[in-house]
């Protein structure tokens, strides 16, 4: 893992995308979380819009923009389940924030880098989940961390296929 | 303080998208008498339209992606792939033929039970009104196991209405949008349905666990609950009508919580994780619809059809048994005899042809072989020319003319009855 010096931040490559990228991807992740659990008949083990998240915060490296973005899907996510609307998006507004983060500080050109990372957050953002739902609201929620383990490893799948086609997307100079 | 928002500028968005998140949390999610907390069962005007919003986002590409998976498949199932699709048209004509005489009776006994509940005041209702919808899409999470449906408020569908399958109950109608609808399902965490198991005649609640299956809490532990138990709804939560299917039992787990009570594991009878159509049902009724009065009427008509088919045909089987002759005991005491009281007279040929009032006795056949395991009936008695190994032609020989060997095997008048092969 190469850790870069506080001189080099700036150096580094910010990611540009075509607008549609940035308003199809993300709308396609939600639509496809939504639809393909049916088709795979409750085998659904995996969080496209955590994915299409951290994929964007690690690009752009911006916390802001990470956080905002991650907000925005969990927020989205939470719209369409029957719980409280926040839970998902506490999540994934932190995990949006600590992709960016760590995009700053990290090389994330490495392709093993961003998988690690993605299966790292993904159970981060079920650690607040869970936190969330038992400790500040106090429910009654049953859990299980092995299906919460396969959703972690669903996720390093689809990213190890999506990132390079996602990074053939981006605008280059 | 410029320079400390400026530096700080990262933390300080996430921590008011925080904020502001925890807040809205604590506005949807409220404490309950029994000091437990949890969500509110319906949404605040805000949450609602967030999720309006949503959904009209997603539902459309949802429908859409829906309706082009299902023309594909209709133009298969529907035009390329039509092999043996007449034989089982043929199959489902006999099936609905079937079901409908079976319905017949059952709804006799139905109505019947309606007049008696109504002699003692109380009304069974029935699904008097149903809607179908097709899922398309669903929460997208492991922990709230809700589905979207094609149909909403401009199909007429409401909250807290059931949702069920030909297998099974599926759910309840959560939330309506004006052209979709959210449902819960039976298996989620948060769901509740009241349900009876068919034989112990054990109440209890319905939810779904952890992993997704429902099961049955709040039970006290009894040995007698086994694997294989059909689970039945139980009519008491004013959303299912009693006696539709849930599922059977799985097997049946020690309460963690309490240590008296179990947990019972259900296998639901609906496949929840790959439905496709479902009805919604959008009326109960005590009285039947006229779609079932007609079905009812339909299948008296069918019934009473099929009553005279079966009359007629049994009427033309006593006329040929009439009219054939081989199929007359020419040995039987005519009718005119035993109306005279002369028992034991052997009837003439002309006899046969005479029709009787009294249902055909049946006929004994010519023995073919010598019988010599019958007690008390000698082989002299056989004439030998029967002992002989007859050509087969005479087995097949017209009925008139078989008809008169077996006078010199005629037992005489007085001779008891002796019992005789028929092979």
């Amino acid at each position: 893992m190469t850790v870069l010096g506080l001189s080099n931040r700036r150096e580094l490559e910010v990611r540009r995308y075509p607008i549609l990228i940035y308003a199809l991807v993300p709308l396609t992740a939600l639509v496809l979380q939504a639809w393909l659990p049916r088709l795979l008949h409750g085998y659904g083990w995996f969080d496209l819009p955590l994915v299409v998240t951290v994929y964007f915060a690690l690009g752009r490296r911006n916390p802001v923009q990470g956080t905002l973005m991650g907000a925005g899907m969990g927020l989205f996510e939470d719209a369409l389940t029957h719980h409280a609307i926040g839970v998902n998006g506490i999540a994934k507004t932190v995990a949006g924030f600590l992709a960016a983060s760590v995009g700053v500080r990290i090389d994330v050109e490495n392709h093993t880098i961003r998988l690690t990372l993605n299966f790292l957050l993904s159970l981060v953002c079920s650690g607040i989940y869970l936190f969330i739902n038992r400790i500040l609201l106090g429910l009654d929620l049953e859990w299980s961390w092995v299906t919460e383990l396969l959703k972690a490893v669903g996720n390093s799948v689809i990213a190890a296929v999506l990132f390079p086609l996602l990074d053939r997307a981006q605008i280059r100079d | 303080m410029d320079s400390f928002f400026t530096r700080y500028r990262n933390l300080l968005v996430l921590l008011v998208l925080l904020a502001a998140q925890i807040i809205g949390l604590a506005v949807q999610v409220r404490r309950t008498d029994s000091g437990r907390s949890s969500y509110d069962i319906a949404d605040g005007p805000g949450v609602r339209l967030i999720r309006l919003w949503a959904n009209a986002l997603v539902t459309p590409a949802e429908r859409l992606i829906h309706d082009a998976k299902l023309g594909v498949g209709n133009l298969w199932t529907g035009y390329l792939d039509l092999r043996h699709v007449h034989d089982q048209n043929q199959d489902l004509q006999k099936t609905i033929d079937r079901l409908r005489l079976e319905q017949a009776s059952m709804l006799e006994d139905a109505k019947q039970g309606q007049r008696l509940q109504a002699l003692l005041g109380f009304q069974e209702k029935y699904i008097y009104k149903t809607v179908v919808a097709q899922a398309i899409g669903t929460s997208g999470s492991n922990q709230s196991r809700v589905f979207y449906l094609d149909k909403g408020k401009d199909a007429g569908l409401e909250p807290d209405m059931a949702v069920i399958t030909a297998d099974g109950i599926v759910g309840k109608v959560r939330e309506v949008f004006p052209h979709s609808a959210q449902v819960l399902a039976i298996n989620d965490q948060s769901s509740g349905a009241g349900v009876i198991l068919e034989t112990t005649r054990i109440r209890g609640i319905l939810r779904g666990n952890a992993a997704g299956q429902p099961q049955v809490v709040g039970v006290m532990a009894d040995p007698r609950i086994k694997p294989g138990e059909k689970v039945l709804t139980a009519g008491g939560d004013q959303i299912f009508p009693r006696g539709l299917p849930v599922g059977v039992v799985e097997k049946v787990v020690r309460d963690p919580d309490r240590d008296s009570f179990i947990d019972v594991i259900v296998k639901p009878a609906a496949y929840l994780d790959r439905l496709d159509e479902v009805l919604v049902i959008t009326s109960t009724e005590p009285r039947f619809s006229a779609e079932q009065d007609q079905d009812v009427a339909t299948s008296e008509a069918l019934k009473g059809a099929e009553a005279a088919a079966i009359k007629e045909q049994q009427k033309a089987s006593q006329i040929m048994a009439e009219r054939l002759p081989g199929l007359t005991d020419p040995n039987a005491p005519a009718a005119g005899a035993q109306a005279t009281g002369k028992p034991g007279e052997p009837g003439t040929a002309s006899a046969v042809a005479t029709p009787v009032a009294a249902p055909p006795t049946p006929k004994l056949l010519p023995a073919q072989h010598v019988d010599r395991y019958s007690p008390g009936l000698a082989p002299a008695t056989v004439p030998a020319s029967d002992a002989k190994p007859q050509p087969r032609q005479q087995n097949a020989a017209p009925a008139g003319q078989a008809k008169q060997a077996p006078a010199k095997t005629a037992p005489k008048p007085g001779d008891p009855a002796k019992p005789r092969r028929t092979q």
